[in-house]
């Protein structure tokens, strides 16, 4: 995959600012489909639009999967349901 | 609540719509209540309170919108009217000076740190859920609507009353300053930071 080497890629961004904005917009499932032929273009041609894009993608996935539910007090459903009750 | 009452439902319907599509996201309104106030009573109260301010402007709901979104936009108004005074929030910071800085669209995307991907993800879900609670409650709002239930900028626009270009801009804030808490804990722990492999 030449995807992960760096040696065809230019090393500094053209316009990081705008380039970070699309990929962030991309990663957080903005732009469709067009974003994803975009992205494959920033990646392959620019490395701190690779870096940028690796780094804000884990970032992402470990607030996703490492920010544990917090566990729901059983008894709140029902207590909720009973205050209704009382209401209704 | 300044919706306008589209229609009037049933006392079946009600019931059908409150048990159908409000209860099923009672985890998500929990921990969202509970990032919050960091309390586990509070957060009980204030998912009670949203889920009974819910059915009593229930007319205002229309059917087969977002319920998620609805349900979360009232517990979000509730935290703020009613819980922001008195919840045990580590940094008080004042508001207005902090608004103008962080409600203005207009951000320099910038990456602000030298922070690798390798490094987050070899931290413990502890460092990372630290690092959100240390956020101000604005910031840790937005990456808990995007990144933990996954809701759209749209969506975000609509349940915090802002622009989506504010949701925008606010996001990359939060993320920045997250990155810099993290960055923190990486150096700490002796997580490479810097050189490249
Ligand atoms: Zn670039």
């Amino acid at each position: 995959m030449n995807e992960e080497t760096s040696g065809s890629r230019k090393l500094r961004c053209d316009d990081t600012s705008k380039c970070f904005e699309l990929l962030e917009s991309i990663l957080d499932g903005e732009m469709g489909d067009p974003g994803k032929e975009v992205l494959k273009e920033k990646l392959a041609k620019c490395q701190p639009c690779f870096e940028h894009f690796h780094l804000e993608q884990a970032i992402r996935e470990v607030l996703k999967n490492k920010c544990t539910k917090q566990e729901v007090p059983k008894e709140l459903a029902q207590s909720i349901r009973e205050k209704l009750h009382d209401v209704k | 609540m300044s919706e306008v009452q589209r229609r009037k439902y049933s006392q079946v319907e009600k019931n059908s719509i409150f048990d159908g599509e409000f209860m099923p996201h009672i985890d998500s309104m929990y921990n969202f209540a509970y990032r919050l106030t960091f309390d586990e009573d509070d957060a009980k109260d204030l998912v009670q309170d949203t889920y009974l301010k819910a059915y009593r402007f229930i007319n205002s709901f229309e059917q087969g919108t977002n319920a998620k979104a609805w349900l979360f936009r009232i517990l979000k108004n509730s935290f703020i009217n009613e819980y922001r005074k008195k919840s045990k929030q580590p940094a008080k910071v004042d508001y207005q000076e902090v608004e103008t800085y962080y409600n203005s669209d207009d951000v320099d995307f910038q990456g602000t740190t030298d922070l690798r991907a390798e490094s987050v993800k070899d931290m413990l879900g502890d460092e990372i859920s630290n690092a959100l609670n240390s956020l101000a409650v604005d910031f840790r709002t937005v990456i808990i609507l995007c990144d933990l239930e996954g809701f759209t900028y749209e969506e975000m626009a609509k349940i915090l009353d802002i622009p989506i270009g504010t949701v925008r801009s606010r996001l990359h804030r939060a993320r920045n300053l997250l990155k810099e808490k993290l960055k923190g804990y990486a150096q700490h722990m002796g997580y490479d930071t810097e050189e490249e492999e």
